[in-house]
């Protein structure tokens, strides 16, 4: 049996922060289902909107890609019947997870206060930028917002250039983790207990919590952290090198005088390695740039993948600077079963990611990739929540399912 | 949330944000260091500069809500002691090179015989098996060969990291929600299992599905600096950076409308602006002039202003905006502060009262958040070897032989 199977979550909201969450469950078997509208969808759906996409709000990759597992309902929230059907999907829910902003909710009268008195064992998580309480609660921001308010922008780059911050939104995928483990940690507690609970996740403060040791030495110290390029004060040579062909590199960490003479013997044991202002850390770390330059002429004349694995039999830590293609390619993440193919209605074969946790029992498994908006308004309606298809077309004529 | 609970944390660095999640959820964890405390782990930046392993502020910060033993795992009185503590744990949480437990005589295998209920979690660059699972990683090379390091920085410079550990910062709740999905399961099954998690394929998920479009269109991303997409998403403002996305969408149109209104009561928006049509913009359709006709607008008025005066009005008017904040201008945060995410801890033996961020969330029921702060190296022999029947006298032969 699948690890969450028969566990029920229904999710509102959009795109990432907050779907990402529930894929944890939705690729071990629980049954999520996803409550968007064509009236409001949700805006990764239109991340692709281009004239040369011919499928519209289904065919948009980062959604697809991001919400495999998920079934999907249709409901306008604007109307009262529609937050009537809403309502009796949170009566067959075991768990809540929105990321709308917070007045939300409260307008539909779906706030947890509410929720509580009809469903006292519910687990209800709500998630978006800065939390539900505070005077910037209803601050619009994205997770681009995100990563400038918690100190990630301030942190990635160069210090004689823009604030830029690690590649992607880092709220969008560091606090979906947070998420996937309080819901568990919620639904293990009620076990126990038979207790619900509501959790108030701002994705910034999960950033900012990840980022202990930052505000603990400004605290101590008022020590500013700011971007270093690939500096580390414990390792020299610490740093990204060129490689031979085109935008290739290596990364390369140094943190013992041992590694360092093993690194030299792998460059042939020039003379300039030799000389003994190098032999310590502290010396490295002084002459780094001259190191930097001496090795980069070294490491340009190999490939890196080659170079990689031959400094790693050496026992010095290394790897190539992988880029999207490699990542394809990796024999690692391949033996992982990192990435698993589905065939999508409309897109076609597409490459579905796992996460980094595998379990000793077993798999995540890829059954059926993110959904068409509506895909599964009857299948959820009908045998979900019972209501008859004469009900259904209803509620189709009245626009409440769209 | 997890009261009662029982992690036994031989973590190295990669993995002390697992278990101190898991501590600030209510679990009681017993962080398991070397004699005289983990010297690598302990690292420097120093509490006023004083190089002494009690006062490794990464330690500090990254180690609440735990006690602390000390064990040699190295020796065989060590790994007895370990195998014996094992059997009255929940979790068992382990950042070694994949094998070195076992070598040690306290691999998974064999402890779970004496505990059939562990959760085993390890934590490790690459994973338990394959190609690549003996390299040596952390977190520059972890996050160059899971894809963020190509794509992070400018075309004309080489590919960077970020420069605090975000291999560490990913993998660290990724762990504890995979110990937690274990206890699910056993929950059901009545057993422990093995929870394998690999630090490189953590970074993949930052890259937004960017592998899987690549595997649709083959078109490689490119380092692009301080553009997402087509458009700026860094800007200049008179004293430093702000995030804003000159994007388009049902979600983002008022608040591009609310910012021209903004530029216009500052005189700073040109005539074309004032009568942009907003209700169709689409950022993915725009010709490269247009887009430079209206990043040269928004840019010129970023930087006319401070970040504080544009932040003030982002709130006030709903605009998109953000100030790139510093460690100190974090700690000062008016939304931070309000819901208290700082907590000031007393280290009366260092002489000083630190703040570190509290939790991570709030529960209708509480229960998360700092419990105690980080243990002093063995702080809790006596009281957790004595769960094993060790008393005092024995402690003291043991760490005379350099077990404890």
């Amino acid at each position: 049996m699948a690890l969450f199977e028969g566990v029920k979550i229904l999710e509102l909201g959009a795109g990432a922060a907050g779907p990402v969450a529930t894929r944890y469950f939705a690729d071990h078997g629980a049954t999520v289902v996803r409550v968007e509208s064509s009236k409001r969808p949700d805006f990764l759906r239109m991340v692709h909107f281009t004239p040369d996409n011919p499928h519209g709000l289904d065919g948009a990759p980062m959604f697809v890609l991001m919400n495999p597992n998920k079934r999907s309902v249709s409901v306008n929230m604007s109307l009262p019947e529609g937050v009537e059907v809403v309502r009796r999907l949170i009566d067959w829910a075991d768990v809540v997870s929105e990321n709308f902003s917070p007045k939300a909710m409260t307008k539909w009268g779906l706030d947890y206060e509410s929720l509580r008195a009809r469903k006292p064992e519910l687990v209800m998580v709500s998630s978006c930028l800065f939390g539900q309480t505070g005077p910037q609660r209803m601050y619009p921001g994205f997770g681009g917002q995100g990563a400038a308010i918690s100190g990630f922008n301030h942190l990635a780059g160069w210090p004689d250039r823009e604030a830029i911050g690690p590649y992607g939104t880092i709220t969008d995928s560091l606090s979906p983790r947070y998420v996937a483990l309080l819901i568990t940690g919620a639904l293990l507690h009620r076990r126990r207990t038979g207790e619900g609970q509501y959790i108030d996740v701002s994705q910034i403060e999960t950033a900012v919590y990840s980022l202990s040791e930052m505000m603990v030495r400004f605290s101590a110290e008022a020590e500013i952290v700011t971007r270093a390029g690939n500096r580390d004060e414990n390792a020299a040579p610490h740093g990204v090198y060129p490689c031979r062909g085109e935008d290739r590199w290596i990364a390369l960490a140094i943190w013992s005088n041992e590694e360092w003479r093993l690194l030299r013997r792998q460059m042939g044991d020039p003379p300039f390695g030799q000389e003994p202002r190098f032999d310590t850390l502290a010396g490295r770390l002084e002459h780094r740039d001259e190191l930097d330059a001496y090795i980069g002429r070294f490491t340009s004349e190999h490939e890196p993948h080659e170079l990689a694995r031959t400094l790693q039999e050496a026992g010095i830590e290394a790897g190539a600077v992988q880029n999207f293609d490699d990542l394809l390619k990796d024999p690692q993440l391949a033996h992982r079963g990192h990435f698993q193919t589905l065939c999508h209605s409309k897109l076609g074969e597409m490459s579905f990611e796992n996460y980094g946790i595998r379990l000793g029992d077993g798999p995540p498994e890829m059954r059926i990739p993110g959904p068409n908006l509506g895909e599964h308004n009857d299948e959820i309606l009908g045998d979900l929540l019972g209501y008859t298809p004469e009900e259904i077309g209803q509620l189709v004529a009245a626009e409440v399912l769209v | 949330m997890f009261d009662g609970l029982r992690v036994l944390d031989l973590s190295e660095e990669p993995g002390w944000l697992t278990g101190k999640i898991l501590g600030d959820l209510g679990a009681d964890v017993v962080k398991v260091e070397p004699p005289g405390g983990d010297r690598v782990g302990r690292r420097g930046p120093f509490l006023a500069g004083q190089e002494d392993p009690e006062r490794s502020l990464p330690w500090l910060a990254l180690n609440t809500s735990k006690r602390g033993i000390t064990l040699d795992c190295k020796k065989e009185d060590g790994q007895r002691l370990l195998r014996q503590l094992a059997a009255k744990f929940d979790v068992l949480l382990e950042t070694f090179a994949p094998g070195q437990m076992a070598r040690w005589g306290v691999g998974f295998e064999i402890l779970r015989q004496a505990n059939p209920r562990l959760v085993y979690c390890a934590v490790t660059p690459f994973g338990q098996t394959g190609p690549y699972s003996k390299w040596r990683a952390h977190d520059l090379v972890v996050t160059a060969m899971g894809g963020n390091v190509a794509v992070t920085g400018f075309p004309d410079r080489p590919p960077v990291r970020c420069t605090m550990p975000t291999a560490y910062f990913h993998a660290g709740p990724e762990a504890a929600t995979g110990i937690a999905m274990a206890l699910w399961a056993r929950e059901e099954t009545g057993r422990g299992q093995l929870v394998d998690v690999s630090m490189q394929e953590c970074q993949l998920s930052t890259l937004m599905t960017g592998p899987g479009q690549y595997a649709q269109h083959h078109r490689l991303a490119g380092r692009n600096g301080a553009v997402l997409g087509r458009t700026r998403e860094i800007w200049k403002a008179r004293d430093g950076w702000v995030s804003f996305g000159l994007r388009g969408g049902q979600a983002r149109i008022p608040n591009l409308v609310a910012t021209v209104e903004y530029m216009a009561e500052n005189d700073m928006a040109p005539e074309w602006l004032r009568k942009y049509d907003w209700s169709e913009y689409n950022h993915n359709t725009l010709s490269d002039a247009e887009i430079e006709r209206l990043e040269g607008a928004f840019g010129a008025f970023f930087a006319s202003k401070t970040r504080r005066e544009l932040y003030e009005q982002a709130v006030e008017r709903r605009i998109m905006l953000a100030p790139c904040n510093d460690a100190k201008e974090i700690s000062e945060q008016p939304q931070l502060r309000f819901r208290e995410l700082f907590i000031s801890i007393e280290y009366p033996e260092l002489g000083a009262t630190l703040e570190h961020p509290v939790a991570f969330a709030k529960s209708s029921i509480g229960g998360i958040g700092i419990r105690s702060r980080a243990p002093r190296i063995g702080e809790h022999n006596a009281e957790i070897y004595a769960e094993i029947g060790i008393d005092a006298a024995e402690l003291e032969a043991l760490a005379d032989q350099g077990v404890v």
